[in-house]
């Protein structure tokens, strides 16, 4: 019983994808392996430097990189969605695993559920 | 020092910005649970500031605290016995209390 | 009962860039079950859909959408829940 959590869009417009992560983190409190998966606009999340003290949010760059300590498996980035966003590997987070989100990626998990 | 000297809490006694926090601080709130902050003690709660300065989140649920600690510190520490030992009722509540920390969003 | 290899639990309207993407991703193998605004994407799903579509009664009947169900079976929770007991895998949309 393996959970993905996708992540399609982008950071700071809206909760969902905070939501997404504490249910992922929620997951990894019961030891249920889960990942994360972000393509479409939800590459943005994993771009290192975010500074959103101006809007008076935080950061979901920092609150992301608790993910590996709670037990969240593995960050996962849609390969070509980076590339759409100017994302190269080396501005991406550490420990974040560049695939392909295809078919064949989801059926590595019993459960794939997209964020809000 | 004296009630009136704590920085602005809600009112489950958590501070309200994070960062009006001082050791001081800590050792009037653990007094009012009856705590006397030991070594053991500061060593989780210095856990938990940095633990914030890091990740801008307090561990969300007693669990993930319990989680947290054990990779920091291994299972001697990282377990709820030990935790509850010093941080009596729901530890990650009560620590991140005394740590000045906002409270964990997922602990009743 | 034929098995379902994926069950994909579509809750977005047409508009959504998500109804499109699961759409072409469903495989003949597959079930396509349309919840909530999913229902709204009756006819276009019916259009298009490979593999077999099902839609949620309770909520077409709460969007008073009836028409275009020809080609879906129409299904209840229970129906739904037995579905994603047996699915090999599920993706919530």
């Amino acid at each position: 019983m393996s959970t993905l959590i996708v992540i399609d869009q982008p950071p700071y417009g809206s909760w969902a994808g905070r939501e997404a992560l504490d249910m992922a983190f929620s997951l990894a409190a019961f030891d249920q392996p889960v990942s994360l998966l972000f393509c479409g606009a939800g590459v943005n999340w994993l771009r290192k430097g975010q500074e959103p003290g101006t809007i008076r949010q935080k950061s979901v760059e920092k609150n992301l990189a608790a993910a590996p300590i709670f037990g969240v498996e593995a960050l996962l980035a849609d390969g070509d969605d980076c590339n759409r966003y100017g994302l190269e590997a080396e501005q991406l987070l550490d420990g974040v695993t560049v695939v392909q989100a295809d078919s064949q990626l989801f059926t590595n998990y019993s459960h794939t559920a997209f964020a809000g | 020092m004296s009630e009136q000297q704590i920085p602005q809490r809600n009112n489950e006694g958590f501070l309200e910005d994070a960062w009006t926090w001082t050791p001081e601080v800590a050792q009037a709130i653990a007094a009012e649970d009856s705590i006397d902050l030991s070594e053991n003690h500061w060593e989780i709660i210095e856990f938990l500031r940095d633990f914030y300065k890091e990740h801008e989140v307090s561990p969300p649920s007693n669990r993930l605290f319990v989680k947290a600690v054990k990779e920091a510190f291994g299972e001697e520490k990282g377990n709820s016995i030990y935790l509850m030992q010093l941080f009596p009722g729901t530890p990650a509540k009560t620590a991140c209390r005394i740590a000045g920390l906002p409270r964990p969003t997922n602990c009743l | 009962m034929t098995e379902i290899q994926t069950l994909h639990i579509l809750n977005k309207s047409p508009e959504h860039p998500r109804f499109a993407r699961c759409l072409s991703m469903a495989g003949p193998e597959d079930g396509i079950l349309l919840i909530e605004n999913g229902v709204l994407g009756l006819g276009a799903a019916s259009a298009r859909a490979s593999g077999k579509l099902m839609v949620l009664a309770p909520d077409m009947a709460a969007r008073g959408v009836n028409g275009g169900a020809e080609s879906a079976e129409i299904i209840d929770y229970e129906r739904m829940v037995e579905l994603t007991t047996r699915a090999q895998q599920v993706i919530s949309w």
